[in-house]
């Protein structure tokens, strides 16, 4: 994983290498997932099924059933690689048919049949543009499968024929190659540049103008979008540099499928290294996005946060282009939204920005994030909580004194003692670690007293006890310190001399209040 | 070694000599073994007798010998050998798991340990075969076989409750949820089948319910980390399952033990735990399966009896409820008055009773008891449990939960009325339950800080805790009166001043109590009364207040610690300091009485030092009495020297090093008692505490630089006439502490100690080298600690020498020495000095070179003039400097300065600060501005011109505030 880079303020720790791990942290800590995959993510590949589907409607009248008749799989073959027009054209129909049929598709069967090839050369009879979009919408649908799938059509050769029928003069056709092609983008890293190594994306971008209708237009995004789309690697930044004007002008569409996939766009641009970020941020483009971040619509509000997000996860600076933007007023209501994925993505952006040196930290307090950062961190969703305990390692590890003593005083600690009892090490660990940078302020006001009693009080005390018994050695270690160092010298502070006439014990220490 | 039946032989004669009481025999025999524990197919010939021995303990043996090899060996550690051959370790892999299958229970157990232990290296990449070789054993229908694969996979799993989140332990999982979690659910769902075909086989359902528990725990593991994409998708099979094996019952598998957790305890307890683990984690997956579970859990509990083998049981399920039930989005599950009154009556009264197990540990296991009861270690108790669910509910309910409870502390006190000998564990839980309900926060320090306000807590007080403490007999009903003696002490802040005065004399009559707990109690309550704080930060309760009680208290006190079970008894302990502490002056007649029972303890617990609290306490009352008499009569001293000296040598001539650090101590209180000089006593001493062998204990060196520091204060002149060829060993200590990192500060003590009060001309011929010293350590190893004490030592060298002497010596060992250690030194450096009589050193000292240095107003030096004021007024003004550059962090986590034996700080042997400018200056500003006045008459105009021309404008105006609150101008 990569560090991100950190404030002069660590050096004022101890252990600075496992300390650094509470900075910026990027989406993907693990890439290894147990859990379902995502099912609100943006869709990497699509099938076209909206138009013609009464024809498989088994309840449609007779005579229009009659009128298709299916062929079997063989004739279908036999046709495909004959030379009668216009019985490559019907078989062409009945492939097509099938793969558009609402359940199970039969996508291996139409492969092992072998006809693709054949398909793509139909893709270039610009003579017969029937033809041409039967066999266009027929490799769509294959291409939205597995990788496999995909991988048929382009072995088939399908990609330099599709990028051709961009500028095919039928709009139905180029529509449909938009989406061919967005299918094979969404495939992964590899397919992706092969496309723009075919120099995709000049006549894709020609495709857009105030004249291009929504339908064709939401396609062609989502296509820009799974062209930014995947790591390892991302993808070039020529391409990059060429798609993100047009995202800029469709960011400022009025259809919100629009807005949402050029802001999933936007979001997978960032996911990355500090210069991809850079370029983005150059655009000028975040307050639009912040604005979009607090829009109604979970499908445009998602993919902005995600992308503000990513961008705090940036340097100093590219983190300060977005508060400046105003996310930092929008996260608020966010971190009291009333999906909790909203509000988890909501905190762990805050982390990143509490990550940041101690002016943007004092700009977390001002915006008045402390107070749903505590109401999360009481009453959240597991998911949620768990990021807002970042939030809280981080911002104890950048804050000045004075912002402790804040984040003290809104309530913090007894909803972050309390979720010492959660199952989950790395959690406790942090919050362990969190508990020694309170220390450590307070022992810089000479308030370490006051906040053991605190601690106590709230139950802190009896769960960190018990944590010394916890199988995780750093766990274990961490709770061990945090009692040594402060609680087990009770009687050395309790026993400080009190009277003092004779002079003998008068040197006790001023206290001053504790103002927590 | 080969695998021949004559090493088969040899090794079973040598296992069977390790098993031998007499050891010398089993030491040879043990170190044989681990001679030949690194040759080849040395763990196959171990795997082959725990196998085929003809004799049981020789199988049993090898196995145990077999696993503590692997666990020693089996890790290959980086740049080291790898202690178990390749062939070896192959053969191991592929044979132990059928091994241990085949094995009787007591070799399975640790051979699965042993592949825990090899699977945490091996596994999953070295070691493919293990999970489908143990997944295949799933069909075998053998259920002694299915649970040696069930325990060795828990085994290996249960790592994923608490291991961090990687990579690499994801994969891990991942491979091991791929192959095992349908096979595992499919075993589930078979062995529960087999429950119900076998409902009337005892045998059968035994074997069955242990791969249940099992099967509940490897659920338990595997889904700890994340919710995994499987489990999810099956979670109604698991969950409905789970959910009926609560509700089931069996005659079958009832038990007769009252205190061991039958099979369906253990089975509904880790039921419970998965239950909370969804509920926690994965709430919005579990949501529609949580209410089933709260009621049926909730049912449990009524149903499930008071004996202990149910303990973790009721104490897990009733946790379950309390974290449910603190959640806004639960809450109406329990918001029904009904449903509120049954959880009440039904689950939380019954589980605050006070049972036969807790009346066996109040009487047998006092110690344990306390433990339990007043330090908190109750996490996993019903009553604990049923306390904390009391906490829960009130978060929502308060009112209704307060209004049930009245109700049944009323009707229980009642039955206590009726018959006080046979209902009095009523009113015990009359009054836990008062107790759990009222509080809600408390620390050790001030008991109760926040309380209930349904609750009227004088009045229950009052009427139902005093009268209790009131009566005749302190030995009746023991456990009331320690609940009574438990409810003043964490509700002293609650309960008005007037009540506690009362109840002074009460708990000092139960010192006298025969039971431990009770006579504790009554200790430790009292020394927490007398640390309360009233107005203006003084004592709640206060000597005068006490003075009718002084004989009576210091009598039971001491006479507490001769009941039986009592002699070192710590709170009793801390209760005689606490006392003395509060009562000063008015323990001076008891003191000679005092005095001897404190040494004669002293002198018996020397011989085995095992309660290190209670010893603390022992010497901070020894301290104690030194001082408050020693203050009304220094002439005592000598009193106590007589008294305490036998002792301490014996300590000493014993080496009891738990006392020594203590020792020192109270010889230092004592010799500064001393006004005049240093006794020969003392004298006679000095020369063997500079033995090397007292310096290598950490523990010994603060007290032991104490006490040399006392030893100087008083007789300086002493030294340098009576034992003046031993001052190179006393600046050899110097030398020693002086050259480690952590000890250097306690160095710099000695030192200065030897500056201040040393003649100068017994220390002449040492200062040059002194210096040299400092100076390799400040260029070989300087840290900010170091720095902070050479500074404020210079400075007091040269107010003690002068500021002219202090340049001549820098500039004697190395010429322009004085100008680079002020310029890369004093003034960039001086702002990190902390503590006000070390500012005030330096203050004057810098002064002093300003003022009183020739050389810095005529030579090269003089530029440095401006910047080293500049400085002095930053250190006046400017907040101290506090950071720490960057590769120190880690010298302080291990070095702090301090006291490395725990308890061995005492506070009451107190040094008094002492400030060696305090005399000469009062207020360093208007010195300064002073010895400036002194400076420009000396030399008209100079001064003022440095000043217009090269310093600061706030610097400056500083300045000009010292010189008009002195009254004096520059000329």
């Amino acid at each position: 994983m990569p560090v991100r880079k950190h404030g002069q303020h660590m050096k004022l720790f101890k252990n600075k290498g496992k300390d650094e791990t509470t900075l910026r942290r990027q989406r993907v800590e693990v890439s290894v997932e147990l859990r379902k995959a995502k099912k609100d993510e943006q869709i990497l590949k699509r099938r076209n099924i909206s138009i013609h589907s009464k024809e498989e409607d088994p309840s449609l009248g007779q005579d229009r059933a009659a009128e298709i008749v299916q062929p079997s799989l063989e004739e279908i073959v036999e046709a495909v690689n004959g030379e009668d027009t216009q019985l490559q054209l019907l078989a062409t129909q009945a492939t097509r048919r099938l793969l558009s049929r609402h359940k199970d598709p039969p996508i291996n069967q139409i492969i092992e049949l072998g006809i693709i090839p054949r398909m793509v050369e139909f893709l270039g009879r610009a003579d017969n543009a029937t033809l041409q979009f039967e066999a266009a919408w027929a490799l769509t649908n294959i291409a939205s499968g597995t990788s496999e799938h995909t991988r048929a059509v382009v072995e088939g050769g399908a990609i330099p024929a599709f990028i051709s029928l961009l500028s095919s003069p039928h709009m139905h056709i180029s529509e449909q190659s938009v989406w061919a092609l967005g299918n094979i983008a969404g495939d992964g890293p590899i397919y992706r540049d092969v496309l723009i190594a075919r120099d995709v994306i000049p006549p894709l971008l020609a495709l857009v103008s105030p004249a291009t209708p929504v339908g064709f237009l939401r396609n062609i995004t989502w296509t820009l979008s799974n062209l930014c789309r995947n790591k390892n690697p991302c993808p070039p930044l020529d391409a990059v540099l060429k798609i993100l004007p047009v995202l800029v002008i469709l960011l400022q569409h009025e259809d919100k499928d629009v807005i949402s996939d050029s802001c999933w766009a936007v979001s997978y641009l960032t996911d990355g290294c500090n210069d991809r970020i850079q370029v983005v941020v150059e655009t000028g483009i975040l307050p639009r996005l912040v604005e979009l971040m607090d829009c109604p619509d979970l499908i445009v509000m998602t993919p902005a946060l995600r992308a503000i997000g990513n961008v705090v996860t940036g340097t100093d600076q590219q983190t300060q282009e977005a508060i400046s933007a105003g996310a930092l007023t929008v996260l608020p209501r966010l971190l009291r939204h009333s999906k909790s994925v909203i509000q988890k993505e909501a905190a762990w952006t805050l982390s990143n920005i509490a990550a940041g040196p101690s002016h943007q930290i004092q700009q977390i307090i001002t915006c008045g994030l402390l107070p749903p950062l505590v109401e999360l961190l009481d009453k959240g969703d597991f998911k949620a909580q768990k990021e807002a305990v970042w939030v809280v390692a981080n911002f104890t590890t950048g804050a000045t004194v004075d912002q402790v003593v804040e984040l003290v005083r809104s309530g913090v600690l007894k909803p972050l003692l309390n979720l010492l009892l959660v199952k989950d090490s790395k959690t406790i660990l942090l919050i362990l670690d969190t508990i020694s940078n309170l220390f450590l302020a307070a022992e810089k006001l000479g308030e370490t007293e006051k906040l053991c009693l605190l601690v106590e009080e709230l139950d802190g005390l009896e769960k960190i006890e018990d944590l010394q018994n916890h199988e995780n050695d750093m766990v274990y270690r961490a709770a061990l310190d945090i009692i040594e160092k402060y609680f087990s010298g009770e009687e050395n502070i309790n026993l400080e001399p009190q009277t003092g006439q004779d002079g003998l014990y008068d040197f006790s220490v001023e206290k001053q209040d504790f103002n927590f | 070694m080969e695998l021949s039946d004559a090493n088969l032989q040899t090794l079973t004669e040598y296992l069977k000599k390790t098993l031998d009481p007499d050891p010398a025999i089993r030491r040879p025999a043990e170190k044989f073994l681990e001679s030949v524990e690194g040759s080849q197919n040395y763990p196959l010939l171990l795997l082959t007798l725990l196998e085929k021995s003809q004799e049981n303990v020789i199988k049993v043996c090898a196995s145990v010998t077999f696993k503590n090899y692997i666990k020693r060996n089996w890790r290959i550690v980086e740049d080291e050998p790898n202690k178990i051959c390749e062939s070896d370790r192959i053969a191991i892999k592929a044979n132990i798991v059928p091994l241990m299958l085949s094995s009787p229970e007591q070799i399975q157990k640790q051979l699965s340990d042993a592949i825990s232990i090899i699977g945490r290296e091996d596994f999953p990449q070295k070691w493919p075969d293990l999970l489908t070789e143990m997944v295949n054993r799933f069909q075998s229908g053998d259920f002694h076989v299915i649970n040696g694969v069930l325990r060795t996979a828990h085994s290996l799993f249960k790592r994923y409750r608490h291991e961090f989140k990687s990579n690499e332990l994801w994969t891990e999982i991942k491979l091991v949820l791929d192959a095992f979690a349908l096979p595992l659910t499919n075993l589930f769902k078979a062995t529960i089948e087999l429950c119900s075909t076998h409902a009337n086989d005892a045998s059968a359902l035994k074997v069955l319910f242990s791969s249940l528990i099992l099967i509940a725990k490897l659920f338990y593991s595997l889904n700890f980390q994340d919710l995994p994409e499987f489990f999810e998708d099956n979670m109604e099979t698991w969950m409905t399952n789970f959910h009926s094996l609560l509700t089931l019952d069996n005659k079958l598998l009832q038990t007769d033990d009252e205190e061991e957790a039958g099979l369906l305890e253990l089975l509904k307890s880790q039921i419970c735990d998965n239950a909370a683990l969804y509920a926690q984690k994965y709430d919005e997956e579990f949501q529609p399966y949580l209410p089933r579970f709260v009621t049926a859990i909730w049912n449990l509990l009524v149903t499930t009896g008071q004996e202990v083998k149910y303990d973790l049981l009721v104490s897990n399920a009733i946790q379950f409820l309390a974290s449910v039930c603190e959640r806004p989005h639960y809450k109406h599950l329990f918001e029904d008055q009904n449903t509120l009154t049954s959880i009440c009556e039904k689950v939380i009264v019954p589980n605050m009773e006070f049972r036969a197990a807790d009346e066996e540990a109040f009487e047998d296991n006092s110690e344990e008891y306390i433990r339990r009861d007043l330090e908190g270690s109750d996490i996993d108790t019903r009553r604990r449990a049923a306390c904390d669910l009391v906490r829960g509910l009130c978060k929502f309910f308060e009112g209704p939960v307060t209004g049930i409870f009245s109700g049944y502390v009323n009707s229980m006190l009642q039955e206590y009325a009726k018959n006080p000998s046979v209902n009095w564990k009523h009113k015990d839980a009359a009054i836990y339950l008062v107790t759990s309900l009222a509080s809600k926060a408390q620390t050790q320090k001030h008991g109760i800080t926040q309380a209930n306000e349904l609750v009227n807590l004088t009045e229950f007080f009052v009427n139902h805790i005093q009268p209790d403490l009131k009566s005749a007999t302190v030995n009746e009903f023991p456990v009331l009166k320690a609940d009574g003696i438990k409810y003043i002490m964490i509700f002293r802040n609650q309960v008005p001043k007037d009540q506690l005065l009362v109840s002074i004399p009460l708990l000092i009559n139960h010192l006298q109590a025969e039971s431990i707990v009770v006579h504790t109690y009554a200790a430790h309550a009292l020394e927490r009364l007398f640390t309360m704080r009233g107005t203006n930060n003084a004592t709640l309760i206060t000597a005068s207040e006490m003075a009718p009680f002084v004989e009576v208290l210091l009598t039971n006190l001491f006479k507490a610690l001769t009941l039986p079970g009592s002699s070192e008894n710590e709170y009793i302990m801390k209760a005689i300091m606490r006392s003395f502490s509060l009562l000063q002056e008015s323990i001076i007649p008891y003191i000679p009485s005092v005095i001897t029972q404190l040494t004669q303890k002293l002198l018996a617990v020397s011989k085995n030092p095992s309660k290190p609290h209670f010893n603390h306490y022992m010497f901070e009352s020894i301290c104690l009495s030194i001082r408050i008499t020693c203050k009304a009569n220094p002439e005592a001293v000598g009193s106590f020297e007589e008294a305490l000296f036998l002792v301490f040598t014996e300590i000493l001539q014993n080496d009891v090093q738990e006392f020594i650090p203590y020792v020192f101590q109270v010889m230092s209180l004592l010799l500064e008692m001393h006004k005049n000089e240093i006794p020969s006593s003392y004298m006679a001493l000095f020369p063997h505490l500079l033995q090397p062998v007292l310096w290598e204990r950490t523990g010994n060196i603060p007290p032991l630089v104490r006490l040399l520091q006392a030893y100087l204060e008083r007789g300086a002149s002493t030294i340098a006439s009576a034992a003046a060829d031993k001052i190179p060993g006393l600046l050899g200590v110097f030398q020693k502490l002086i050259a480690s990192k952590a000890n250097d500060h306690q160095g710099f003590y000695l030192l200065n100690s030897i500056i201040e009060h040393m003649p100068p001309e017994s220390v002449d011929q040492y200062r040059k080298q002194i210096f040299i010293l400092l100076f390799q350590r400040l260029q070989s190893s300087k840290t900010t600690k170091f720095i902070k004490s050479f500074l404020v030592f210079i400075n007091l060298y040269c107010v003690r020498y002068g500021a002219l002497a202090l340049q001549e010596i820098f500039d004697s060992i190395q010429p322009k020495m004085f100008g680079m250690v002020l310029e890369k030194i004093i003034i960039p450096e001086i702002q990190k000095v902390s503590g006000q009589v070390e500012k005030k050193i330096c203050a004057v000292g810098i002064t002093k070179i300003l003022t009183e240095c020739p050389p810095m107003m005529d030579t090269e030096y003089t530029k440095l003039w401006i910047p080293l004021l500049q400085a002095l007024i930053g250190l006046f003004e400017l907040p101290e400097d506090d950071t720490i550059p960057d590769e120190e962090h880690f010298i302080d986590i291990e070095d702090t300065p301090g006291y490395q034996t725990a308890f061995s700080q005492l506070a009451f042997a107190g040094k008094k600060e002492h400030d060696p400018v305090g005399q000469m200056v009062n207020n360093p500003r208007i010195h300064l501005a002073q010895s400036l006045h002194k400076l420009s008459t000396a030399c008209p105009g100079r001064v003022l011109s440095m000043l217009s021309t090269s310093l600061n404008a706030e610097a400056l105006q500083y300045l000009q505030g010292y010189l008009q609150a002195a009254s004096v101008s520059l000329l």
